[in-house]
C-alpha cells in the first residue's frame, strides 16, 4: 500500500482516496461542510484548506487524492488563517439563532465555529434574509441558516434518485430550495435534515421537542423491514424523540428511509394496550396476569391450536416460543405471519432501488432459519395465539378462542379475546437476521410500559404456575 | 513550690466584677446601634448581587425567554422544566416554564447561562411558604424585585 504523510505521521491509503478519510483513518480531524463520504465531492465549501508540500496553494483536502510520498500540514498557519477566513465568510450571513436552532447541540457550523473560527465579528451590516418555502410534512426549512453547501442537493441526485431540490440564483442571492417551491416528494426526507450541516433543514416531527444535547443515545436496528438498517434511537426520561441513522457501508451506508425513521411512534401511541385485558361482551376489561396465563395454558393444552408467530419477533422470541408449544402439547402448530404476499425469503425483495424491502417484517429470514412455516391464507384453529412484536400485518382469524401476546393497539384488539401486552422493538433486546443473511442486535432503549412483560417471562410464568399462583 | 494566695475580702465579694459586667451590658444596651430590626416595617438593603426569587424578563410584554433550554441544562438542582412552542408572533418560546422553588438552590447558573438575559434572580427574598410550590411562567414574569 502507498504511503503519505500528515501531521507527521505516515498514513496507508487505497489510490483514489481523499485526504479527508485518509486523516481520518490516522485520527486528523478535517472539518468539512459539503464533503460527505455518501455523496460526491464538489469542493465549494472551502473549509478542508490544508497545506500539501510542493503546491503553491492552499488544497481542498476533500478534492486532493492522497499520493505516494505526499506531506501534508493540516495545523499550520496558513491552513488555520485559511480556515478562520472561510468560517468568517460563512458566518457573514448566518443568522445567531442557535438558541432557537433544532439543530445546536450537534450543528457542524457550530462545532467548526468553535474549533477555527474567529470571537470576534468583523462586519455589522445587515444580515442577508428569505421567505421559506413550504417543505412538505417532514422538513421544515429556514433558508437564513443555510451555507449553501448543496449536500441536499447532491443527496436527491445521487441516493434518492430524484432531483427536487436546486440552487435558484447566484452569488449573494443563491436560494437552495425545490423546484417551482414544491413539497418533497421523496420517501427519504428524513436524511436531509441529517446530512445538512447547519439548522436549515430541521425534522418537523422534532421541531422544539427537545435540544440534542440532552437526548440519550440508544445504538440498535431498524424493524421497518427486512433491510435492517441499522439506527440510533434517540431518547429522554423513557420517550423516544427521533430515530437517526447509523453509518452501515454494508447495509444501509448512511441512510434510512422516513417510515423505518417514524416507526417508533406506535411504541408511544395512546392507543397501544400496556394491560392484560379481556374481552367481556362488547367491552374491555383490565385482567390479571395470571388468570389470562393460566386461561392460555388450559386452552394451549387442548385439541387444535395455532400459535401464530409474527416475522417481527426476535430469533430469541421466536425459539421460546417454540419450546413452549412443545412443553405444553406436542399437537400444537406454528406458523409465521408478517406481510402478506411476501411469506418466504425468496418472494422477498427491494421495493424501490434505494432501501425499502418488499417484507414489512425485520425478522422473515429469522423464522425461516427456526423452520417455521408460513402461514398462508386464513388462520383457522379452535385456539389461535398471535405473537405480534407491533408490525407484522395481522392476518384473518377464525378462531373460538384467540389471544393477542405482544403489541397491539386499541383498534386492532377486536379479533382477540384477550390482550397479553408484550414488548416493542425498543423495549427488548435480541438478534433479527436481515434479508442478506446478516445477524444484527436489537438492543433495549426504553423501560417496558404500564404493565407489559416480554415474551420470554410470559411463557416461564405460564408454564411454572400452579393453580391460583399469584404471578403478577 | 507554687504558692496559692488567697483573694482578698472585696474580691471575695464579686461586687466590683459584677458591675464592670454589667457595665458592658449597659453600656451595648443603651449606646449601640440595635443588631436587629423590626421587620415587616423596616427592611434591610441587600445588594444588587443578591439572588432570590426568580423572574422572567420581558420587553413590551413579550417574554426574552426563547426556550433553549440551556437553564434546565446547566442547573445543578434539575428544578426547571421547559416545553417549547412556537407562535405567530415568536418562532419559539416556553409554552411551559416551571422552577420547582424547593429543588432550587439559588446557585444562578441559570442567570448565567442565558443567552437572552431572560431568566433572572431578583432580590425578592421573602419566599416562605406552606406547601411545595412549582412558579410558572406567568408568575414568574410577574417577578421582579426592584430590578
Amino acid at each position: 500500500m502507498p504511503k503519505c504523510t500528515i501531521d507527521g505521521k505516515e498514513v496507508e491509503f487505497k489510490p483514489g482516496e481523499n485526504l479527508v478519510s485518509v486523516a481520518k483513518r490516522a485520527g486528523i480531524e478535517i472539518p468539512v461542510f459539503c464533503y460527505h463520504p455518501g455523496l460526491s465531492v464538489v469542493a465549494q465549501c472551502r473549509m478542508c484548506y490544508v497545506e500539501v508540500e510542493k503546491m503553491p496553494k492552499l488544497q481542498t483536502a476533500c478534492s486532493t487524492q492522497a499520493a505516494e510520498g505526499m506531506v501534508v500540514k493540516t495545523q499550520s498557519e496558513a491552513v488555520k488563517k485559511g480556515r478562520a477566513g472561510t468560517m468568517e465568510f460563512l458566518l457573514l450571513n448566518h443568522p445567531l439563532d442557535c438558541p432557537i436552532c433544532d439543530k445546536s447541540g450537534e450543528c457542524d457550523l457550530q462545532d467548526n465555529s468553535f474549533g477555527h473560527g474567529s470571537e470576534f465579528m468583523r462586519h455589522s451590516e445587515e444580515r442577508r434574509t428569505y421567505v421559506d418555502v413550504d417543505m412538505g410534512p417532514v422538513i421544515q426549512k429556514n433558508m437564513n441558516r443555510c451555507i449553501h453547501c448543496t449536500r441536499c442537493i447532491r443527496f436527491g441526485d445521487e441516493v434518492a434518485g430524484i432531483h427536487e431540490m436546486v440552487a435558484i440564483k447566484r452569488g449573494n442571492n443563491i436560494d437552495i430550495t425545490t423546484i417551482d417551491g414544491k413539497q418533497l416528494k421523496t420517501e427519504y426526507a428524513g436524511n436531509y435534515s441529517d446530512i445538512c450541516p447547519t439548522g436549515s433543514l430541521t425534522l418537523k416531527d422534532f421541531r422544539f421537542k427537545k435540544r440534542a444535547w440532552m437526548l440519550k443515545k440508544t445504538p440498535t436496528v431498524c424493524e421497518g423491514c427486512s433491510k435492517g438498517c441499522n439506527m440510533e434511537v434517540q431518547h429522554e426520561g423513557n420517550v423516544v424523540y427521533r430515530c437517526v441513522p447509523r453509518e452501515n457501508l454494508e447495509i444501509n451506508k448512511y441512510w434510512m428511509c422516513d417510515e423505518g425513521r417514524f416507526n417508533y411512534q406506535y411504541v408511544q401511541d395512546p392507543s397501544r394496550i400496556v394491560d392484560p385485558m379481556k374481552k367481556a361482551g362488547d367491552s374491555w376489561l383490565v385482567a390479571r396476569w395470571e388468570e389470562l396465563l393460566s386461561g392460555l395454558r388450559t386452552d394451549a393444552a387442548g385439541a387444535s391450536v395455532l400459535f401464530l408467530v409474527g416475522t417481527d419477533l426476535t430469533n430469541e422470541e421466536m425459539k421460546a416460543i417454540q419450546d413452549a408449544a412443545r412443553a405444553l402439547s406436542p399437537k400444537i402448530q406454528i406458523q409465521s405471519f408478517g406481510t402478506p404476499g411476501v411469506e418466504t425469503s425468496g418472494q422477498d425483495g427491494p421495493r424501490d432501488q434505494i432501501l425499502k424491502m418488499k417484507s414489512k417484517t425485520a425478522n422473515l429470514k429469522g423464522a425461516e432459519s427456526l423452520g417455521i412455516s408460513p402461514l398462508l391464507g386464513s388462520a383457522k384453529s379452535d385456539v389461535v395465539v398471535v405473537f405480534r412484536g407491533g408490525r407484522a400485518e395481522l392476518p384473518r382469524i377464525e378462531a373460538k378462542k384467540a389471544y393477542g401476546v405482544g403489541v397491539f393497539l386499541e383498534k386492532e384488539r377486536n379479533f382477540f379475546h384477550a390482550i397479553l401486552p408484550g414488548l416493542s422493538f425498543l423495549e427488548k433486546d435480541g438478534t433479527v437476521i436481515n434479508h442478506q443473511g446478516v445477524p444484527q442486535g436489537m438492543k433495549r432503549a426504553l423501560l417496558p410500559r404500564g404493565r407489559c412483560k416480554s415474551t420470554g417471562e410470559m411463557l416461564m410464568l405460564m408454564l411454572n404456575q400452579r393453580n391460583n399462583e399469584v404471578t403478577a | 513550690m507554687l504558692a496559692i494566695r488567697k483573694p482578698g475580702f472585696l474580691n471575695r465579694l464579686y461586687l466590683i466584677e459584677i458591675i464592670r459586667g454589667l457595665w458592658i451590658t449597659m453600656k451595648n444596651f443603651l449606646f449601640h446601634k440595635k443588631v436587629t430590626l423590626q421587620f415587616p416595617e423596616q427592611r434591610r438593603d441587600y445588594s444588587n448581587r443578591y439572588r432570590g426569587q426568580h423572574y422572567i424578563k420581558a420587553v413590551n410584554g413579550v417574554e426574552n425567554c426563547t426556550a433553549c433550554m440551556l437553564c434546565p441544562t446547566v442547573c445543578p438542582a434539575e428544578c426547571i422544566h421547559i416545553v417549547a412552542g412556537e407562535r405567530e408572533d415568536k418562532e419559539k418560546y416556553p409554552v411551559k416554564f416551571e422552577i420547582d422553588s424547593l429543588r432550587c438552590c439559588f446557585c444562578g447558573m441559570c442567570e448565567e447561562a442565558c443567552p437572552k438575559d431572560a431568566i433572572k434572580l431578583s432580590n425578592i427574598y421573602e419566599m416562605s411558604q406552606q406547601t411545595r410550590t412549582v412558579y410558572e411562567k406567568d408568575f414568574l414574569l410577574e417577578q421582579r424585585g426592584n430590578k
